[in-house]
């Protein structure tokens, strides 16, 4: 990483090689050098490193450590996805062998909190425990292998009330082994600062009558600090199943370890309309508190994953055509109860980043002000997320001739079917971290500077400001620039100057193995004069812009298609590797709340059920889709009004 | 039968037999039910198990639980035990496939745990180093400049571009201004400083990175291919990839042993438990073998 940082205080006090930079600058004499080189910088970001590639993973994979893991049959461990997402090659649980195309850069194991429980432990020699003459026996049995006596031993004193005190009460040891424990040891083992980072984090399962309110709580410490504290469950009274409930958990935790957390919701389309509420929640009205504290603890959203994508939906967006892709629209997480329309508006993280600007009008903050990014919620221990190389959201769901024709789950009564081949093969989460260390990465996702991919790993850049100009985006270094002039994704924009618009740079580049880019959008969201949220997607850049003029519509016609399906190929031969662009917001009205986002799309390109159906012959079933344009989704950048 | 009974009384009154019906009828209880927590139909909430609760409360929540939690904790508890022992005693915990992989990954939790004990000795860890370089082999490193000529761009006359472009810079030299030269992509910089191997390799893709890496540095050559085009390339620097000493990485060497020993420990475990039972697979007659066996 260290290589391809670049100072940005040097290419300030500029030297010939920056001609782009002086030339926006002006005449540049000595003294004007001088005189900018002595005033502190206006721009926070001067004077800054920053890092040239942003840094991709995965911050919700399961292993075998979670129940409904192990019971599809998963049988790696958390050592076993570490490596695997390290680049190394593994035997995935169906037997077959499996390697990522490259390595990740980190990777968050977010096994179910509620199955890390707690169970008789193994003594690990603890002195203290030893110096009881039970513990010492139990000691000394395990070690002459017979730890399977000694274990039941253990339970049957423990049920019969007969375990020794001194065993609960010794302080700094748990007398009891959870999974818990040997999660945070397989992190320690593998986070490599610099290389490859694995963040200690679990998943807090909220799923009371099916309705998924699931987040993925990430610790910024290490394994002492989190090792004193348990994940929080869904059974009360210890645990509980509402989200305020894991926020106090939450804020205890911090301040009992000294590490930072946060947490990442995810799957708001199976929460069928609780993910986003705008009046109520679990009965209590909508506060100052809850906003508050929502805002505090949830910085960012899982917008894209394997069980669909929950950027918007076609009903929100009837003038979005690219709102329709992958959705999983049919009812909630276990099938139970149907999907019914009104629901969408609090499922969709669109529609709930424009309520939050509506909430932050009414109650003071906003608590939807949250970064994206995507990640797989695999069940498999592999982070597999490529379409050419997917294996599969459960075991059964690896590679096979049968993986596409089966039925994921079912509910008759609620009408509510789910096949496999829906199965989204979907995303990663890529972080403008200044280093590979858990608290660069860490510190990237608390301030948004964050988007979700599909999958692909193309470079995006985004920022927003009130200055940027059509030359800037021939400039050398665009982040330079981006940084110097505005505030990146997950930013605010400073108040407006008076007669200004605020203006945006986005850029992206392909991913070097993967396809060409069809275009970049900016989507804006806003409150209108009478307190309406609004939308609006507008395409900023596309690629082969002689041949494709915007349409009647406005809308810039597709990119076209050179995918082969009988054979799962495309070829670069559409698209562009890399499009830039400067882009002022048209319709902006500096009393309204808005924010900004950037979407990405790629050229079209074979999906994981045309390399499947290629590889293993299988006729797809009617309806299965067999192609999709890849897309990244930025974190937004919030405009308010000056107070 | 007046003359067996008091024969049988005389038997049942011999401690030997007495104690081996104890023996019998206590290895018939924990075969059938599992260790009972008290007699059968009484069931105490121990000190130790309150307890217990509260420890695990107290982790979860940083503070102690209040009275009206620990009487909800202590419910849940006897309730979760009343069902525990009926769902044993219906069988329930039979043929349960959740049940029996987590029994599964409690004994390999136990059994793996035995290797964490003994820490490896440095002469054993130099040994797992000699023999495992590769993973532990530290990236080489690499600063270059480049120029791209974009297949986008030129289609087929990519390649006779760089190559006319190759002969240019190569009379201007390693110095060479770049401005103005090639298909610059923004986002991809023209000048790396010294980076590992796969940083480059993530952000020009991993046959680039190899191939540059194989470049004698200090004069342009190419073209090499990534996924944008080709490129003409310049190596500034090169720092060759070094197995390091084991005190740089003792940590990971350490968790390696360890992760050696784990697997080590669990196969012997089965291997052992194996030997216990005779093994019985029945396959069924595949149909060409059975009309065989008929004829």
């Amino acid at each position: 990483m260290n290589g391809l940082r670049i100072a940005l205080a040097a290419t300030l006090v500029l030297g010939p090689g920056m001609a782009a930079l002086a030339q926006d600058a002006g005449t540049l004499d000595k003294d004007k050098a001088a005189r900018s080189a002595a005033k502190p910088a206006y721009s926070p970001y001067v004077g800054r490193n920053f890092p040239t590639r942003p840094l991709f993973g995965d911050t919700h994979l399961h292993t075998s450590f979670s129940f409904d893991a192990g019971a599809f049959g998963a049988r790696l461990t958390p050592r076993d996805a570490y490596r695997f997402a390290r680049g190394e090659e593994i035997d995935a649980s169906s037997g077959q062998k499996a390697k990522l195309s490259r390595p990740l850069d980190f990777l968050v194991v977010a096994d179910h909190s509620d199955n890390m429980g707690f169970f008789p432990d193994l003594l690990a020699g603890k002195p203290e425990l030893l110096a009881d003459p039970t513990g010492r026996r139990w000691h000394d049995m395990i070690h002459s292998g017979k730890g399977a006596e000694a274990a039941i031993e253990i339970i049957v004193a423990f049920s019969q009330g007969k375990f020794p005190k001194a065993l609960i009460y010794a302080p700094g040891t748990s007398a009891y082994r959870s999974a818990w424990q040997e999660t945070i040891k397989a992190a320690e083992a593998y986070n490599d600062a610099g290389r490859f980072t694995a963040l200690i984090g679990y998943e807090w399962t909220s799923n009371t009558g099916g309705n998924n309110l699931h987040r993925n709580v990430i610790f910024r410490g290490n394994g002492t600090q989190a090792g004193l504290v348990e994940p929080f469950t869904t059974f009360p009274p210890a645990g509980s199943d509402n989200p305020v409930d894991l926020w106090k958990w939450m804020a205890a935790t911090a301040e009992k370890t000294g590490s930072e957390v946060l947490a990442i919701a995810h799957n708001g389309n199976l929460s069928n309309g609780l993910m986003f509420p705008t009046v109520e929640a679990f009965g209590k009205k909508l506060d100052r508190q809850y906003v508050e504290t929502r805002a505090r603890w949830e910085r960012l959203y899982e917008v894209t994953q394997t069980k669909g994508d929950g950027e918007s939906h076609p009903v929100l967006s009837p003038n979005d055509e690219f709102a329709a892709f992958e959705k999983w629209d049919k009812g909630n997480l276990d099938g139970s109860v149907a999907k019914t329309r009104d629901m969408l508006e609090f499922e969709y993280a669109r529609s709930a980043l424009k309520n939050g600007l509506r909430l932050e009008a009414q109650l003071g903050t906003n608590p939807y002000k949250f970064g994206l990014i995507g990640s797989s919620d695999a069940h498999t221990g592999l982070a597999a997320m490529e379409e050419e190389n997917f294996f599969g959201k459960t075991t059964p769901q690896e590679p096979s001739a049968e993986r596409m024709t089966k039925t994921f789950f079912a509910n008759a009564k609620a009408g509510v079917t789910v096949m496999d081949w829906e199965v989204s093969s979907s995303g990663y989460a890529a972080v403008w971290a200044t280093e590979n260390t858990r608290e660069a990465i860490f510190d990237a996702m608390k301030r948004r500077e964050t988007y979700a991919t599909t999958g692909p790993r193309m470079v995006v850049r985004f920022f927003g400001g009130w200055d940027f100009e059509r030359s800037d985006a021939n400039n050398r270094l665009p982040a330079a620039i981006g940084y110097t002039k505005g505030v990146p994704m997950g930013g605010e924009l400073s108040p407006a100057l008076q007669g200004k618009a605020p203006t945006f740079l986005v850029a992206a580049l392909k991913d070097p193995i993967g396809a060409n880019l069809d275009r970049i959008q900016i989507v804006k969201g806003w409150v209108d004069k009478s307190g309406a949220v609004q939308e609006k997607v507008h395409d900023v850049v596309w690629a082969n812009a002689d041949t494709r003029k915007p349409g009647a519509n406005g809308k810039v016609p597709p990119v076209g298609t050179t995918v082969d399906l009988a054979n799962a190929t495309w070829t670069n031969t559409i698209g562009a590797p890399e499009l830039i662009m400067t882009w002022t917001d048209p319709d902006f009205d500096p009393a309204l709340r808005a924010f900004y986002y950037a979407r990405v799309l790629e050229i079209p390109t074979p999906r994981w059920t045309a390399y499947d159906a290629k590889r293993f012959g299988v006729k797809p079933l009617p309806g299965t889709t067999m192609m999709l344009q890849e897309r990244a989704y930025t974190s937004p950048i919030w405009y308010s009004p000056a107070k | 039968m007046t003359r067996v009974v008091p024969k049988l009384k005389a038997l049942l009154r011999e401690p030997m037999v007495q104690f081996l019906a104890a023996g019998a009828g206590l290895f018939l209880l924990f075969q059938w039910g599992g260790p009972p927590a008290g007699e059968p139909g009484r069931i105490v909430v121990s000190a130790s198990q309150i307890e217990h609760l509260t420890v695990g409360f107290t982790r979860m929540r940083q503070r102690p639980p209040t009275e009206s939690e620990l009487g909800g904790l202590i419910d849940d508890h006897v309730r979760e035990e009343i069902a525990a022992r009926e769902a044993r005693r219906l069988g329930l915990d039979r043929d349960d496939t959740l049940i029996r992989r987590r029994l599964r990954q409690k004994l390999e939790f136990l059994v793996e745990d035995d290797g964490q004990t003994a820490s490896p000795s440095d002469a054993e860890l130099q040994a797992w180093l000699d023999a495992h370089p590769d993973a532990f082999r530290r990236d080489p490193d690499v600063a270059f400049r480049h120029v791209l000529v974009s297949r986008a761009r030129r289609g087929r006359a990519a390649e006779a571009e760089a190559q006319a472009l190759l002969t240019s810079l190569t009379a201007l030299g390693p110095g060479a201004d770049l401005s103005g030269l090639g298909d610059p992509l923004r986002l991809l910089p023209d000048e790396v400083e010294l980076t590992p191997r796969r940083d480059v390799a993530a952000l020009f893709g991993e046959t680039f990175a190899d191939r540059v890496l194989g470049l004698p540095p200090g004069r342009w050559a190419g073209p090499v291919e990534s996924g944008y085009g080709v490129h003409l390339v310049l190596v500034t620097q090169r720092t060759p990839g070094r197995l390091p000493a084991l005190d740089a990485v003792r940590e990971q060497v350490v968790r390696d042993v360890l992760g050696a020993r784990r697997a080590q420990r669990l196969e012997a475990m089965y291997q052992r438990l194996l030997e216990r039972h005779l093994v019985i697979v029945e396959r069924p007659i595949p149909p060409r073998a059975a009309r065989a066996a008929t004829r």
